[in-house]
């Protein structure tokens, strides 16, 4: 029985778009084959294309439908990493991020994008705009600047990012929402390395 | 009657009893020698402020106080790089991602749970919290924390005999903390706080963040969690507060209830 539904199945496959639909009908077996031809095509058992389409849809509806349910408190922590922009930025290797200045020493900007660490850049000479509190445009050099040096058991870190300052944040990129509730900054990063 | 009333007297006057911490009667540390102490019986209203928090496990409701989704913004997921990671951190991470570790927030969430719970029920019972960091960054931040909620915070250099020579470099009959929160579990040369090391010495219980490449093993509740982001230092800072502060305040509702309606004694 099983055999002859496999072969029934490929028959559909290869039958798809045959207008004989009485002769697909009455080769399956396990359902009641002699009504087969008078169902309607709604209550058959969909198969290849359509049955992927009607679960796609499903998902779909069922997505938008409760998409205010899981607003975090039902979410599990792998899925809220698999989509936070860290996660999904990558290698942080000349990657261009939003970031925030929030400590000013002089010429030292120390700047946060949404990472472990913050970066320390140097003031540019056309930089005097740059105050804290402004935003910036980065270019990542690495997360957190480690080395592992001779006879050390572990690699010492510095506490600190590396970035490449590229300029202030001049165009206000409309975003979808609240910069202060979206918690990383990498969020808005720009498409020019992907 | 007369029995109970010498059995106050005698706690009131506490001099020199470093017991364990479970029991009411001078249950403080002390810098003197320890001499352990069979709990008194005590009078009923007292008992039962004491032992109704003991009876449910989330008395203070501190669970509602953070959830996985405020510690995922904050940041606490993010640890070190792989070459820096401690060999007895690795139960406590989810994985390394691109070489950087990732904390597992789930059992954070309950060791978080534990730690807060712990810690509301020392302040509850009027214990002594001492909130230790040695960052500089967060300093003033962890100060002003244990200012608000009317606790002790030492964030400057540690000398050697702070808890294990205390009488000698404070005068005898010093109180202990007996309970020390540790912010980052590491000094300024990436070695354990010695405070860990001193707090075990004791037996004074400790609570600690400890990052991806902090040693967990002699904090009684360690916290996996990021003590590098501003954002996850003021979270915890704030989590302890609003639990300390909880905690004392149900203990001043308690001891109002008793006093509006004292409960008759059984065995008088």
């Amino acid at each position: 029985m099983a055999a002859l539904c496999k072969v029934v199945s490929r028959l559909r496959w290869g039958l798809r778009f045959s207008p004989r639909r009485t002769v697909r009908g009455s080769f399956c077996s396990d359902s009641s084959g002699a009504s087969g031809s008078d169902q309607p095509a709604a209550a058959r058992p969909r198969s290849g294309f359509a049955a992927a389409f009607d679960l796609q849809s499903e998902l779909r509806r069922e997505a938008a439908g409760s998409s205010g349910s899981p607003s975090g408190q039902e979410e599990s922590f792998a899925s809220l990493l698999r989509r936070s922009p860290l996660i999904q930025m990558g290698p942080a290797k000349d990657k261009v991020v939003i970031g925030r200045i929030f400590h000013v020493v002089q010429d030292d900007l120390y700047i946060d994008f949404g990472g472990k660490f913050h970066c320390v850049c140097r003031r540019p000479a056309d930089g005097e705009k740059l105050q804290r509190g402004g935003r910036v445009r980065l270019r990542l050099q690495d997360l957190e600047l480690t080395a592992r040096f001779l006879g050390a058991s572990t690699d010492t870190t510095l506490l600190e990012a590396e970035a490449v300052l590229l300029g202030p944040l001049d165009v206000r990129e409309p975003q979808s929402k609240d910069p202060a509730d979206r918690p990383p900054e990498p969020a808005a990063v720009k498409s020019e390395v992907f | 009657m007369a029995a109970r009333a010498l059995t106050k007297g005698i706690c009131g006057l506490r001099q020199s009893r470093a017991v364990s911490m479970g029991y009411f009667c001078g249950g403080f540390h002390y810098g003197t020698a320890a001499s352990i102490k069979s709990p008194q019986p005590q009078a009923d209203d007292s008992e039962k402020i004491l032992n109704q928090p003991l009876e449910k496990p989330d008395f203070f409701r501190l669970s509602e106080l953070f959830s996985v989704k405020d510690l995922f913004n904050a940041r606490v997921h993010l640890g070190h790089k792989k070459g820096c990671r401690h060999r007895q951190m690795e139960p406590y991470l989810y994985g390394c991602r691109l070489d950087q570790d990732i904390i597992d927030l789930d059992q954070t969430v309950e060791l978080l749970q534990q730690a807060l719970n712990f810690t509301a029920h020392v302040a509850y019972r009027g214990g002594i919290i001492l909130f230790v960091s040695r960052r500089r960054q967060f300093g003033h931040l962890v100060e002003t924390t244990a200012k608000d909620c009317g606790e002790y915070a030492h964030t400057r250099y540690w000398q050697g005999g702070l808890l294990t020579n205390a009488p000698v470099q404070y005068g005898p009959g010093v109180r202990l903390p007996d309970l020390i929160i540790f912010l980052s579990t590491l000094n300024n040369v990436f070695q354990q706080h010695v405070g860990i090391r001193d707090a075990a010495k004791m037996n004074i219980p400790t609570v600690g963040v400890v990052d991806s490449n902090c040693n967990p093993s002699l904090v009684v509740y360690p916290v996996p969690g990021n003590d590098d982001t501003p954002v996850a230092m003021e979270l915890y800072c704030r989590l302890f507060k609003m639990t300390i502060n909880r905690a004392k305040e149900k203990r001043r509702q308690m001891e109002l209830l008793q006093g509006m309606f004292p409960v008759s004694t059984e065995n008088s």
